[in-house]
């Protein structure tokens, strides 16, 4: 008996008209690690929610067909009519946002974690037992009496997955557990997962970083508008010919194994590192650096020249000997020297490296302490935020901080309107942004009634649309996935192309491979690295980035392997 | 519309979660206004929110519970007595929120009003009892001097008093409320649907 | 993160004290001068409470809970001294501006009720957190529900709090003005509110998702991790303050025949 039986799933959220889940059928053994894949609004989180129960109980809307839980002892259980509070004892849900996750109720880490056994009435002893194996499991025991808040969003999300582990759930469901951490908190989420998948628990995990789906995963369901593509091992789904169009982009082992015909006995490409070096063995293949980075952009060279204007280009900003803090005692930089030109330009490095008190320094959001920032040769101190809006601009991480009107074009017009510019020009450049957002055709729809991924891309498109000479994006990757990290690619480029400076604070390795010219590593307020991709990612800088804890991206992993 | 129907309340975990964010709203209008120095205090946007998505009990639990809090955060009981008054701002909004007096601009100005004569109608007394007629607010309270030295009564002066101060304030408040739950999506207010129920697709 | 809660935990006597003995202090201190209609009982509650502040080591730490009701106290004081509508007795004169004795009288006891009120309530609210209040509370069968909204502004509004920068930044990074001058800073407020509001109540969905996964709201009896230390301090102290306000109502009764 399957442990999860889905058959003739439907669904519609409330107040919508379209099925989200379009007669799903899917069995899952006891035990097994299944991947959800698929681009968004696939219908991958409204599946998994299902099986939790909160589709339709929390949700409602309408609903059809049924999941069924096998659980041991308990016998069938019916997701749509088993409360969600007793359906908690058998699964368990982790999902993106770390600090929504923690219940509000507890101010330490060990009481957050009995929160949930509180509730099921677990006797005091036992509850005790069980919290101290979990945090000591997943390596916070040391931060029992913090206050959950105060912690790190990797150490956050580890508490989250503790809270749901010590009530000992059959089934876990992943729903893109490390979409918001930096990559520290990735790691440790992940080396989780990673202990989760050898427990024996049945896991299902939803996640964009596709070369952990390929490498964790049992079987893999392919997803696309609300239907299930396709359910196979990885290797084979990833080797699919028409994957790229379901939104999905093949690991880049796969990638590179498909260039160099480097197959499976089954005929299909491995997935993994792992899989790919060990059909290597004994091979001999001749790989030019053109080649990796053929396989790493997914173009042909010539496609992806920009204007290159060199390091010896137009000076934009000149950041000398600047020093800020927050705090009196704590500096944050101590004379940091800089100079920006026109190439698009990553900054990376870990939470708190000062990448993102960089950005609003240059913005003018904050003043240096000692030191200046001239912007095209002038004082920034000088001058307002106001009046640097018309000339940088600045896309916030998160979309929410800034959305307020009715429509998305209202939203993106806020923005060209304040900075003088003429109601016809506004709708211009809006209308314009938006196309370049991927956005055309929904300028009428209420922000909010879009998915968090068409927010953030609203939220770009208002910046976009203010014509300025800089812009910064703050980790604009989150949430997007692969056609979505085309389009902000796109956007790059083009912007790059209208000889506008395009900043980026970056936690994808891989997507500031492919697309910047410049990258710059900060950690503890200082610069350690800055150079091209090529230069900041070879392996003799294998020391300084493994010391500001950036994992490289995996075709330059590849490219050493080899 | 029948009362049972008005007081209609669902107290799941959507609804509960709602009333603490209605209270960090309430802080954060407050915090803002203050910001912008702007001479109101706009400190009941969030209390409006949980009575028009939750209808009128939760808008009282919001209201009560906010000035609990409150006062548990600044050891300052005297707003912990205003919490009636705050309880009945978020029952009358509610009631009237759930008898379509926000659907409409106009209407919606009604509905301050009404929220601002309940606060008014609830303070008033309080303010007698426990300060002789002074609300704390200076142009109030100007004007409660202003009757007491023309030999109004203490009621009445006390009326005017919080009148001058409530009823602009709860005005502003629910005009801006009106805008922003205008903006709500339904995939959000649905959760609140004390009417829902799930559709058969079989 | 800074906490929004005023309890601190100095070890003393007063926080071992049970929530509930602090809140039938407050309880006391307000009835008993009421009840006994005396000045001076104010005064006897008033030096009471201080004396209760300064044996828990927090006294420093009351008088910015008490410095803003000098201010109301002030304006009673002028408007009752000179208003009021029993004023008879000329009692002094400044300015050229004559208080009455009515008045004066009837605003010291309104100003000693405040202080009262405060200095009570700030004993309980300095000393006991607020986990622990919602934890008894809920113990002796009080709403896991309402016990959760207690506890959980406690924890969230230091987060919303500081997206209040955020915001702004966001906004004034797209031009918009938050100073000049009254329209311009009135225009201003639905572009930080609305965020504030929207993502609230974004969150809100997701909190309530992680809540319902945990269990929350099931129809189970709860089970603690701890109990409180049985603290012989809370009978007596009971006993004594239940004591004054039946003496104080006797005394009444008594003193009105």
């Amino acid at each position: 008996m399957p442990v999860i039986t889905i058959e003739n799933l439907k669904y519609k959220y409330p107040g919508t008209d379209t099925l989200v889940l379009n007669d799903v059928s899917l069995t899952i053994e006891k035990g097994e690690f299944i991947g959800i894949a698929g681009a968004n609004g696939a219908g991958k989180s409204t599946l998994s929610q299902a099986v939790m129960g909160l589709v339709p109980q929390f949700y409602k809307g309408a609903y059809g067909g049924k999941v069924i839980l096998s659980i041991d002892g308990e016998g069938e259980i019916n997701t749509k009519t088993t409360p969600i509070t007793k359906l908690c004892e058998y699964v368990g849900l982790i999902f993106q946002n770390p600090f929504n996750q923690l219940s509000g109720a507890k101010d330490t880490v060990y009481g957050e974690v009995a929160f949930g056994l509180q509730n099921l009435g677990v006797e005091r002893e036992e509850m005790k037992r069980r919290v101290e194996t979990v945090l000591k499991q997943l390596d916070i025991w040391e931060y029992r009496d913090r206050n959950p808040f105060d912690l790190s969003g990797g150490q956050m999300q580890r508490v989250a997955i503790a809270s749901i582990l010590v009530m000992q759930p059959s089934i876990i469901i992943l729903d893109e557990p490390t979409s918001q951490l930096d990559p520290q908190g990735t790691e440790e989420v992940f080396r989780v997962v990673d202990q989760l998948s050898k427990t024996g628990i049945t896991i299902i995990m939803i996640e964009q970083k596709i070369e952990k789906l390929a490498s964790f995963c049992d079987r893999i369901v392919l997803m696309d508008k609300g239907r299930i593509v396709d359910i196979d091992v990885p290797d084979n789904i990833f080797s699919r010919d028409d994957i790229e169009e379901l939104g999905v982009r093949p690991p880049v082992f796969t990638r590179f194994c498909k260039k160099y015909d480097i197959k499976n006995p089954d005929g299909s490409y491995p997935a993994t590192l792992e899989r790919t070096m060990a059909l290597l063995v004994g091979r001999e293949i001749d790989v030019t650096e053109d080649d990796i980075g053929e396989i790493q952009n997914g173009k042909k060279a010539e496609s992806v020249v920009l204007e290159s204007t060199g390091p010896e280009g137009e000076i934009v900003f000149n950041v000398s000997r600047l020093s800020f803090s927050y705090t009196a005692d704590v500096d944050i930089f101590k004379e940091l020297s800089l100079s920006l030109d026109k190439r698009p330009t990553a900054i990376i490095g870990q939470n708190g490296a000062g990448k993102t008190t960089l950005v609003r320094l240059l913005k003018g959001l904050l003043k240096p302490v000692s030191g200046t920032i001239l912007f095209g040769g002038e004082d920034i101190a000088e001058k307002t935020v106001a009046m640097l809006a018309g000339k940088v601009g600045y896309v916030f991480q998160n979309p929410d901080d800034q959305i307020f009107k009715y429509n998305v074009l209202d939203e993106v017009m806020f923005g060209p309107l304040n900075i003088g510019m003429s109601e016809d020009e506004a709708r211009e450049q809006s209308l314009k942004a938006l196309e370049l957002m991927g956005l055309k055709g929904k300028e009428k729809e209420n922000p909010y009634d879009l998915e968090l991924f068409e927010r953030k891309m609203v939220a770009i498109a208002s910046v976009v649309a203010m014509d300025t000479d800089v812009i910064i994006l703050d980790e604009p990757t989150i949430a997007q996935d692969y056609p979505g990290r085309q389009m902000i690619a796109g956007m790059i480029h083009e912007l790059s192309k209208q000889g506008k400076l395009v900043i980026a604070i970056l936690h994808d390795m891989d997507f500031v491979a492919d697309n910047f010219e410049r990258v710059i590593v900060m950690a503890h307020g200082k610069i350690l690295l800055d150079g091209g991709v090529k230069s900041v990612f070879s392996s003799e800088n294998n020391e300084i980035l493994a010391m500001a804890r950036i994992q490289k991206p995996y075709s330059f992993l590849l490219c050493e392997e080899l | 519309m029948d009362i049972a129907k008005i007081l209609k309340t669902k107290l799941d975990t959507a609804t509960i979660v709602l009333i603490p964010a209605c209270i960090g709203i309430n802080y954060l209008g407050k915090l803002f206004a203050s910001i912008l120095k702007l001479p109101l205090w706009l400190d009941s946007i969030g209390t409006c929110i949980g009575a028009i998505l939750g209808g009128p009990i939760i808008g009282a639990i919001c209201g009560a519970a906010n000035n609990i809090i409150y006062g548990l955060t600044t050891g300052d009981n005297i707003t912990l007595i205003y919490a009636l008054t705050s309880l009945g701002i978020g029952f009358v909004v509610g009631v009237m929120a759930r008898l379509g007096f926000m659907k409409t601009f106009p209407k919606a100005l009604l509905c301050a009003v009404g929220g601002g004569l309940a606060a008014v109608i609830i303070s008033t007394p309080l303010n007698i009892m426990f300060w002789g007629g002074t609300t704390g607010n200076v142009w109030g309270d100007a004007l409660f001097a202003l009757t007491q030295a023309n030999g109004m009564g203490v009621a009445v002066g006390s009326f005017l008093d919080e009148l001058v101060v409530d009823v602009p304030d709860k005005l502003l408040t629910l005009i801006i409320v009106f805008f922003i739950i205008k903006g709500l999506p339904k995939k959000l207010t649905s959760l609140y649907d004390v009417n829902a129920e799930i559709e058969n697709l079989d | 993160m800074k906490s929004i809660s005023l309890f601190i935990d100095k070890g003393t006597w007063l926080n071992r004290l049970h929530p509930y003995t602090k809140l039938l202090y407050i309880l006391a201190a307000v009835a008993v001068p009421l009840i006994g209609g005396n000045l001076w009982l104010f005064v006897a509650m008033i030096v009471s409470s201080l004396l209760i502040l300064a044996s828990g080591k927090i006294i420093k730490n009351a008088l910015p809970l008490i410095a803003f009701s000098f201010t109301l106290i002030i304006v009673i004081f002028l408007i009752q001294g000179l208003f009021n509508h029993s004023n008879e007795t000329a009692f002094f004169s400044v300015f050229g501006l004559t208080f009455y004795k009515e008045g004066v009288m009837y605003a010291t006891g309104i100003g000693l009720n405040i202080l009262n009120m405060l200095l009570s309530f700030g004993i309980f609210v300095l000393t006991t957190s607020p986990q622990e209040l919602v934890d008894e509370l809920e113990k002796s069968g009080f709403s896991p529900k309402f016990g959760y909204i207690i506890n959980s502004v406690f924890q969230i509004l230091p987060q919303m709090m500081s997206t209040k920068d955020t915001i702004t930044d966001a906004q004034r990074s797209r031009g918009m003005e938050t100073e000049g001058k009254l329209i311009v800073r009135m225009k201003a407020f639905l572009p930080l509110i609305s965020p504030v509001v929207m993502s609230s109540l974004i969150n809100t969905r997701e909190r309530a998702i992680a809540l319902e996964v945990r269990g929350f709201g099931r129809k189970q009896k709860k089970t603690w991790l701890s109990d409180r230390e049985k603290n012989k301090g809370d009978r007596l102290i009971g006993i004594i303050l239940v004591a004054l306000i039946v003496l104080t109502i006797v005394w009444r009764v008594v003193l009105c025949r």
